[in-house]
């Protein structure tokens, strides 16, 4: 293990992150072309470290939409090549909650059944720089969901007035450092104690059971009334992972391509079959689905909460659905 | 199952189409590669990722005998987008199969019991492997009943299975239509209306059903009844799917996914299950 410990200077950011984008494609915090924070390919422009992203790092991982399959009909025969991911990537700047959600994916994706060889080829060449936060932010509850500190990370930053501490946290990690060291400069600076107190919080004791037993409760038809479905919520949840698979023709019905497309629950096509049956019909029904999911269905088979405390899906709702608010509310009627 | 069988859709081609009912047809299919023909195994009620290159992929029951793997057979309903570009498909074309999928019907822990087969329409399909497979081991069960209830009489699947399934020993088959046509003989009502026409005795017995949510809703209320309990009562759902393997959550029944803890379930299962969400 390196025994010193370093700090980034800010003038040296540019430079850290070009020279890493050498290897791989580096995903930074940043502005995109609306104006929102989010995670993009870095290309030379501005860091954005000041609060959490308004959209998740998760498309690093899960683009929206993402070509899977290549199907090229012959005389006599179909090839079927599996898009291969070129080059590794790394998630520059990835929050802690944000590194459970990664953590989610993996155990959905990687532990739970089959092993699902689309995400493991990404993920296997993926590595993420968690940058601690220090301060609480707007509608964020990480320290109810104990997701304050990250993990399965490679690089541990903490942002300083003018400079990043940098800390290896895996093998991947340190051969980064190794490799980068002449950007880097020897500190003797201590990763400080996160001692700051979330505004909002979640009491998560057995909440499971809790929740499912209000499954039939009346606030869920209270608080679906006013969801406009308009699946804001899902896009920008750092842990929404649901996906659905749609086939698109090249030019000609010779040659397609199948693509994995983020879905949402929210949705009334999320359910509906053939000759136009829908299992979810109503609006709280759907909202139960996504909150649900989120904080009792994913445990079931992954042994974690699929929420992790974010707070984007709070920050984003245009009528001010707060899930930490409904599951307080069933708390009070069930518990 | 091989990581390739489950997750990349392999290439299998049409050997033989036959006509079923209107808009049914069903395809007898081969793996091209030979070695995964030989590997692959199943339980009656399990299903493929089926894919029509370029229209999609979608779930389809296995409707053949588990007895009989050197092809497989899938009944398919011309309902939509992929099936409606399956069903002019020829002979020697190419489709894509993943999986199979699902846990299917336990049978094996039903030797030494009456066995009542339950199905409505097109359900008729994920149950035949089932009732195949029992009756290839006949006597390793006892009395068998077949309920099938269809629309009309011109929709019944595997007309010819019916005939000889008829044949078999202590085997009571009993069919009925919604709509009654000219050459329709037999019973005119659902299909729940036939448990009373046969002498079933709940105690030694296992029921399984397939068809449609309503039909599978009245045929538990039905059985139970008569006095089947719910531990005797086997189900098989369907639901929208996209990926077979509990990733893409489309099948997620309150944290229950119909595609890896199902499609079959026990009635003491589905019980705790939310079928129609309000
Ligand atoms: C476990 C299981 C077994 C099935 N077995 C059979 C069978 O043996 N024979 C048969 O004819 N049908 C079967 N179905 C139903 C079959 O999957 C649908 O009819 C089919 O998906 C319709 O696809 P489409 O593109 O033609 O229809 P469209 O209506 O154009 O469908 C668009 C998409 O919706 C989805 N979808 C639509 N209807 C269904 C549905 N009922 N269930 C699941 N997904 C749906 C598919 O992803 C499809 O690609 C089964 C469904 C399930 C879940
Ligand atoms: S909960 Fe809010 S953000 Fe989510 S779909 Fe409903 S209205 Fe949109």
């Amino acid at each position: 293990m390196i025994q010193e410990k370093f700090v980034l200077k800010k003038e040296n950011l540019h430079a850290f992150l070009e020279a890493l984008s050498k290897d791989m494609e580096v995903f930074v915090p940043c502005h995109n072309e609306n104006g929102a924070t989010t995670f993009l390919p870095y290309n030379g422009q501005e860091i954005y470290t000041a609060a959490q992203t308004f959209y998740s790092p998760k498309q690093a991982l899960n683009k929206p939409s993402e070509k899977e399959f290549f199907f090229g009909k012959k005389s006599s025969s179909v090839e079927v090549e599996r898009v291969k991911q070129n080059g590794g990537k790394m998630i520059f700047g990835i929050r802690p909650c944000d590194t459970h959600a990664v953590k989610a994916f993996d155990k959905l994706y990687l532990e739970y059944g089959e092993v699902d060889p689309f995400y493991r080829e990404k993920r296997d060449s993926t590595l993420l720089a968690a940058l601690v936060c220090t301060e609480p932010c707007s509608n964020g509850f990480c320290h109810s969901m104990g997701t304050q500190e990250p993990t399965g990370h490679d690089l541990l930053m903490v942002e300083k007035a003018d400079s990043f501490y940098i800390e290896a946290a895996s093998s991947k990690g340190e051969e980064l450092i190794k490799k980068h060291r002449g950007l880097l400069n020897i500190t003797k600076f201590q990763k400080p104690e996160l001692n700051f107190e979330c505004k909002k919080k979640l009491d998560t004791r057995n909440l499971k059971e809790i929740l499912d037993k209000g499954f039939f409760s009346k606030v869920w038809e209270e608080e679906g009334k006013r969801d406009l479905n308009c699946t804001s919520c899902t896009q920008v949840c750092p842990s929404c992972y649901c996906f659905l698979t749609l086939d698109k023709f090249i030019l000609n019905t010779e040659n397609s391509e199948r693509f994995r497309e983020w879905d949402s629950c929210h949705l009334q096509r999320f359910t509906k079959v053939a000759g136009n049956h829908i299992f979810r019909k109503s609006r709280e029904s759907r909202l139960r689905q996504f909150v649900m999911h989120k904080l009792s269905y994913f445990q079931k088979n992954n042994d974690m909460m699929l929420c992790i405390g974010c707070g984007r899906c709070i920050s984003v709702c245009p009528v001010g659905i707060d899930l930490t608010e409904i599951a307080a509310k069933i708390r009070s009627e069930f518990e | 199952m091989s990581e390739k069988m489950l997750t990349e859709p392999c290439q299998a081609k049409i050997v033989k189409i036959k006509d079923e009912a209107p808009e049914t047809k069903t395809f007898t299919i081969k793996y091209v590669d030979e070695a995964l023909q030989k590997a692959l195994h199943f339980t009656p009620g399990k299903f493929f990722m089926l894919s029509i290159f370029g229209y999609g992929e979608i779930p389809i029951s296995i409707s053949s005998s588990p007895l009989k793997t050197d092809s497989v057979e899938l009944t398919i309903v011309d309902v939509g987008n992929a099936t409606h570009a399956l069903h002019p498909m020829k002979e020697g074309d190419i489709v894509g199969l993943r999986g199979p999928f699902g846990n299917g019907f336990p049978i094996q822990k039903f030797r030494n019991k009456d066995i009542v087969f339950v199905s409505g329409g097109c359900g008729m399909a994920p149950l035949r492997p089932a009732v195949k497979a029992i009756v290839g081991k006949r006597s390793e069960y006892k009395k068998l009943t077949l309920f099938y209830g269809c629309k009309r009489s011109d929709q019944m699947l595997f007309k010819e299975d019916l005939k000889e399934w008829s044949g078999v020993e202590n085997f009571n088959t009993l069919f009925t239509v919604d709509e009654g046509t000219p050459d329709w003989k037999g019973e005119v009502g659902v299909v729940t209306k036939l448990f009373g026409k046969a002498d079933l005795k709940p105690e030694n017995s296992i029921a399984m059903i397939v068809g449609p949510p309503v039909m599978i809703h009245f045929a538990i209320i039905e059985l139970k009844k008569i006095g089947f309990k719910e531990g005797q009562i086997y189900a098989s759902l369907e639901r929208l799917m996209h990926c077979g393997m509990g990733k893409c959550a489309h099948c997620n029944v309150a944290g229950t996914y119909v595609c890896t803890d199902g499609p079959v379930f026990s009635g003491a299962e589905l019980a705790k299950l939310p079928l129609e969400e309000k």
